[in-house]
């Protein structure tokens, strides 16, 4: 089970490593989300505003009505976040759960295969 | 801290899907080109009247469809609910060459709509028949150049698009019965034409209502999973109106031995109705069909082939994404294949056998959601929003109707009610054989290419943790776990 400052951890670097990377800002440049995020075994809940492609916020809580609801354990968000994970594998597992359009789960997946593509 | 309140309220998507767009979702992943095709199948199984018969009991046939793949859905509310249900009920790897080969209906129908649409159109403007291939091909790349682009029918301009082709086909159909040739005085007469003559016509008329289901993939956007149910209720009702009243049009307006060699069943009937009005009308809603089949098709089927590709199962180059967050390379490749499927239609003539591959796959599939349901009832005990009544039984039943169904339209020419055909199973056994090959003997080399890519391309990036005052190391999994 990972704690709040593991996951706080685990956002910066993923918020750094997607707004430094030119090629997804370009491909995400349409993009604009809110995402709400729910740990299943924590019930910590925290939530990311983007804009055209870029994460202007993270933020603790729910905040705003959201496009998309990611549920999943605390240990899975921070691998993800750490590109540690392929969430696609843990998806078809219903390991992750995703509320929101096929098309915005897809461009979730999309930002982990064009940071990490080896993940 | 993140909030942690345990009472959270349910949270609602700022865009969800309502039971209005769901159920012509439903509608409009099945109600395709080819299901003109279709009637004509049924009428040769069952003429005149009889055909409505057939659609009536396909209907009730797919309401049991309808429950099965409701609780299924409830169970599973993901667009990755087949590969899901099917993974835990039947196993990993029976799942996934069972979803490959149903994929391959998607193409199917993507090269059977492109081929018809074609045909139509080369037939209106009157030009030569080779011509139609051209049309195809101008079709395909429409289609291919916009998935690239990354347009998306937004999801009310498929709602009216839906409509539009039920209301259109419907309207034009009942004018053809009451107002056509005197009025439809004698409807009794239609009964008079011929013989009920097999299961075949039941068989051709689940075809109708086939990919309902599919709106399953969008359970993720539902406001609530009640919404798909409904949908699922409400979809079949709706075709089956549709269907039975074109079935009677035709019938009525248009002789058998008119329809058995064309492709455009649905443009005789709008001459034989109101002329050239009625002609180009049937010709405009055939190729509002496409817009759904085309935006439908290409997307459940490319963001599956991406999915696959992300999983391990498909070479990693089906990934690729262009700039416009397209898998490029899994649309360009459904294009290809589409293409080269409506070729081999449109070379042989062979249109009817489309109609018959899939149906016989439709029907396999629903078998295997029953025995899907069948299974589950028994592993999984969590709460489920729709509930089968005398679900175990009925699930056994549909598991054996379907199987019939399937042999029975495997088997069948879809021209001629006297006489048999293997063609159709060969084709399905040739895909089955295929995905099966390609899931046990490509897909472990794919994994281990993965897990030895992962291994040695990058460490693990997530920082390791001290021991916790409880003794219990944090840290990250090993990823090649996965």
């Amino acid at each position: 089970m990972a704690d709040w400052q593991e996951l706080t951890e685990a956002l910066d670097d993923y918020t750094l490593s997607c707004n430094g990377n030119a090629r997804l800002r370009q491909m995400q440049r349409d993009w604009s989300r809110i995402l709400h995020f729910v740990c299943s075994d924590t019930h910590d809940t925290f939530s990311m505003d983007v804009e055209k492609g870029e994460i202007v916020s993270v933020q603790p809580g729910h905040v705003g009505r959201p496009d998309i609801v990611v549920t999943t354990t605390s240990e899975t968000f921070c691998d993800m976040f750490w590109g540690d994970l392929n969430p696609v594998q843990k998806y078809l597992r219903g390991e992750i759960v995703v509320k929101g359009s096929q098309e915005d789960v897809m461009r979730l997946d999309a930002i982990s295969y064009v940071i990490w593509p080896d993940s | 801290m993140g909030d942690s309140s345990d009472a959270a309220p349910p949270i609602t998507l700022r865009r969800s899907v309502g039971t209005a767009t769901a159920t012509a979702t439903s509608a409009g992943l099945a109600f395709a080109a080819i299901d003109y095709l279709g009637v004509v199948s049924i009428l040769a199984y069952a003429p005149g009247a009889t055909a409505a018969f057939a659609i009536f009991v396909g209907g009730l046939i797919v309401i049991l469809v309808s429950a099965i793949f409701s609780e299924l859905n409830g169970l599973y509310p993901t667009a990755a609910g087949i590969r899901l249900y099917l993974g835990r009920a039947i196993g990993n790897r029976t799942a996934l060459s069972v979803t490959f080969t149903y994929m391959t209906t998607v193409v199917l129908v993507i090269a059977a709509d492109a081929f018809l649409i074609g045909a139509a159109v080369r037939h209106v403007l009157n030009e030569p028949s080779v011509l139609a291939y051209v049309w195809i091909v101008v079709l395909l790349g429409v289609a291919l150049a916009a998935n690239l682009k990354g347009v998306r029918l937004a999801g009310w301009v498929q709602t009216i698009v839906t409509y539009t082709v039920l209301a259109g086909t419907a309207i034009l159909s009942v004018i053809a019965m009451f107002h056509v040739g005197g009025s439809f005085k004698q409807p009794l007469d239609l009964f008079g034409q011929g013989t009920f003559s097999g299961i075949q016509a039941i068989a051709f008329a689940v075809f109708l209502y086939a990919a309902f289901e599919w709106v399953t993939t969008t359970a993720e956007e539902a406001r609530a999973p009640r919404v798909i149910t409904r949908a699922l209720f409400i979809a079949p009702l709706i075709i089956w109106l549709v269907a039975s009243v074109f079935a009677l049009a035709l019938s009525h307006l248009v002789t058998y031995h008119a329809l058995h060699g064309s492709a455009y069943p649905q443009l005789l009937l709008g001459r034989a109705a109101l002329g050239t009005v009625g002609e180009l009308w049937m010709l405009a809603l055939t190729v509002l069909t496409a817009l759904n089949t085309f935006n439908g098709g290409f997307l459940v089927a490319s963001r599956f082939i991406y999915a696959a590709a992300r999983e391990n199962n498909l070479p990693r180059l089906f990934a690729r994404l262009n700039i416009n967050a397209v898998p490029w390379m899994a649309v360009t490749t459904l294009t290809v294949v589409s293409a080269a499927v409506a070729a081999v239609v449109f070379a042989t003539g062979q249109w009817l056998l489309l109609v018959s591959v899939g149906a016989a796959i439709e029907c396999a599939i629903y078998a295997i959601g029953s025995v899907c349901l069948l299974v589950l009832r028994s592993r999984v005990q969590s709460h489920r929003p729709f509930r089968m009544l005398l679900g175990r039984p009925l699930a056994a039943f549909g598991a054996l109707l379907f199987s019939l169904l399937f042999v029975a339209t495997a088997f069948a020419d879809p021209k001629n009610s006297k006489r048999f055909s293997v063609a159709p199973f060969t084709v399905i056994a040739l895909l089955g054989a295929v995905a099966t090959a390609y899931v046990y003997f490509v897909v472990p080399r794919l994994q281990r290419a993965a897990a030895a890519r992962a291994a040695a391309s990058r460490p693990r990036r997530r920082p390791v943790r001290e021991a916790t005052d409880a003794g219990e190391t944090v840290g990250p999994e090993d990823p090649t776990i996965d």
